[in-house]
């Protein structure tokens, strides 16, 4: 398990259940999180991921089990991300209570930090698939957030925008911000967090990437089916 | 002075046209950011409903379509959250609920008809000084009540779960902006008619968003349009003696189309 030493407990979760209907979502799932970490979160579709981001986040009541979160200001980026419409991304920043005249600079700013500044003008739903989720990015950022908890940020990114996107999520996570997301493309994401979380309704690892033996967890998780399903869905289209 | 103004109903017809134009675009806006702009078309069917039934019973109309609307406002509201309908299906079985039990009722009333159609493509200007004061009432609460739930409201108009993250009444406010789009709809029946309020909501909101900018400047941009539409519809309505509602609601669709044209 990862060592935690000088970290804050900021999620616990013990025991959490969550059935959706007749369906048994995600099943007794047990863990903490601390300040400071980017853990990765993989597994296959209908494993309870979203879910279990969404009851972590206190969006779904558990059906047993207990959260506690820490003080901290969270905020999630869904899959496909909110569309903004006949707004700009500095419009964006304003849902969240910045971009209005007094503002601006720091709008601007969080708008740099992922480095979407020059696009500052531009029409929301004119940007590709990749910058709108960096603007959903500089919006939680400009509400404050410390934690990030990103749902498929990169699904249907091409990959050099996906690079992009991974190396801006790296530089916040060195600034201390907390990150939590769930994404098919294992490889990048075992090169990129510091801890990983296997989950099929329940976790069948928890730790460092560097531990995670992909060849015993990936043929378990994915048929071959779906990663060649996956490898479709990952194909630059953006 | 322009000679349309001479007539009192026609400035009782302007007045009461542009209070429609003030809160009706605003609500539209967040509406139509969270692509639900189809809500004041079922519930424009429904208040139907409610004025046949206050025509059929001998009870004021809109006295009786503004509970009836509200609470189907608050139902659309309850199978959208609970997910027992996705949004649309709902929207679609309300409206064609509220239309056929708006004709059961009107048929039923007979007599009544000639009032009924009023209703259906509005009469504005058969606006009463007690229709404009209680459209004066409404667009002052309705502002007051969207002014102090600005921040809240815009954010659930974008992103409603990171608005209940971020700690806000979500649901309430839900609620509450449609119950506020019901009263409205129900407000403007007689001005632009129940088959047209829905342009109204929305088209100006759609002129304005060509200008993209902040969700503020979509709002005034939004009732300028409205207000210009109002405005330049009544006028063609009075001096080429057509329908009002359909001037007003083909003025802002010949705005539209300018607009599109223009920013192409």
């Amino acid at each position: 398990m990862p060592s935690h030493a000088s970290k804050t407990l900021l999620i616990d979760a013990d025991g959490v259940t969550v059935r959706l209907g007749n369906e048994l979502a995600i099943d007794r799932v047990s863990l903490c999180i601390h300040t400071g970490e980017f853990i990765g979160l993989i597994g296959p579709n209908g494993a309870g991921k979203t879910t279990l981001l969404r009851a972590l986040l206190g969006l779904v009541t558990p059906t047993a089990g207990r959260i506690e979160r820490g003080k901290a200001t969270y905020d999630y980026i869904p899959q496909r991300g909110a569309t903004y419409s006949g707004i700009t991304p500095l419009s964006v920043l304003e849902v969240a209570g910045l971009g209005s005249r007094g503002h601006k600079p720091a709008a601007l700013q969080a708008l740099q930090q992922v480095r979407m500044d020059a696009f500052a003008y531009n029409r929301f739903n004119e940007l590709s698939g990749g910058q709108k989720q960096r603007v959903a990015i500089a919006k939680a950022l400009a509400a404050g957030a410390d934690v990030l908890i990103l749902d498929e940020p990169t699904t249907g990114i091409d990959e050099p925008s996906q690079a992009a996107f991974y190396d801006i999520l790296q530089s916040l996570q060195q600034q201390g911000i907390t990150i939590i997301m769930v994404s098919h493309e294992v490889e990048a994401v075992l090169k990129l967090v510091t801890r990983v979380i296997c989950l099929n309704r329940t976790i069948l690892y928890d730790g460092p990437p560097e531990h995670f033996e992909t060849d015993k967890y990936l043929p378990q998780l994915y048929t071959a089916q779906h990663r060649q399903l996956h490898h479709h869905h990952g194909a630059p289209h953006a | 002075m322009p000679e349309l103004f001479n007539y009192d109903f026609m400035v009782r017809a302007l007045l009461a046209g542009l209070l429609v134009a003030v809160t009706v675009p605003v609500m539209g806006s967040f509406l139509v950011a969270r692509r639900y702009s189809l809500i004041a078309d079922s519930l424009a069917h429904v208040s139907l409903a409610g004025v046949g039934a206050g025509l059929l019973l001998g009870a004021a109309p809109v006295a009786l379509a503004i509970p009836v609307t509200a609470l189907g406002a608050v139902l659309l509201e309850w199978l959208r959250q609970t997910r027992r309908l996705s949004g649309e299906v709902g929207l679609a079985i309300l409206m064609s609920g509220g239309l056929a039990l708006a004709v059961v009722f009107a048929n039923l009333a007979k007599g009544a008809n000639t009032d009924f159609s009023g209703y259906l493509f509005g009469s504005i200007t058969t606006t009463t000084t007690a229709d404009v004061v209680t459209l004066a009432v409404a667009t002052v609460v309705v502002g007051t009540i969207i002014t102090i739930n600005y921040r809240a409201l815009l954010h659930i108009a974008y992103d409603e779960d990171s608005a209940r993250i971020a700690g806000y009444r979500v649901t309430f406010l839900n609620y509450l902006l449609a119950a506020m789009t019901a009263v409205m709809v129900v407000l403007s029946l007689r001005i632009v008619g129940g088959l047209l309020i829905s342009a109204l909501l929305v088209i100006p909101v759609v002129i304005a968003s060509q200008w993209a900018g902040s969700f503020l400047r979509t709002i005034m941009l939004a009732v300028a349009t409205a207000m210009l539409a109002v405005t330049g519809g009544l006028a063609l309505a009075f001096y080429a003696g057509i329908a009002a509602g359909g001037a007003i609601v083909l003025t802002a669709i010949a705005m539209l189309i300018v607009a599109m044209i223009w920013k192409k």
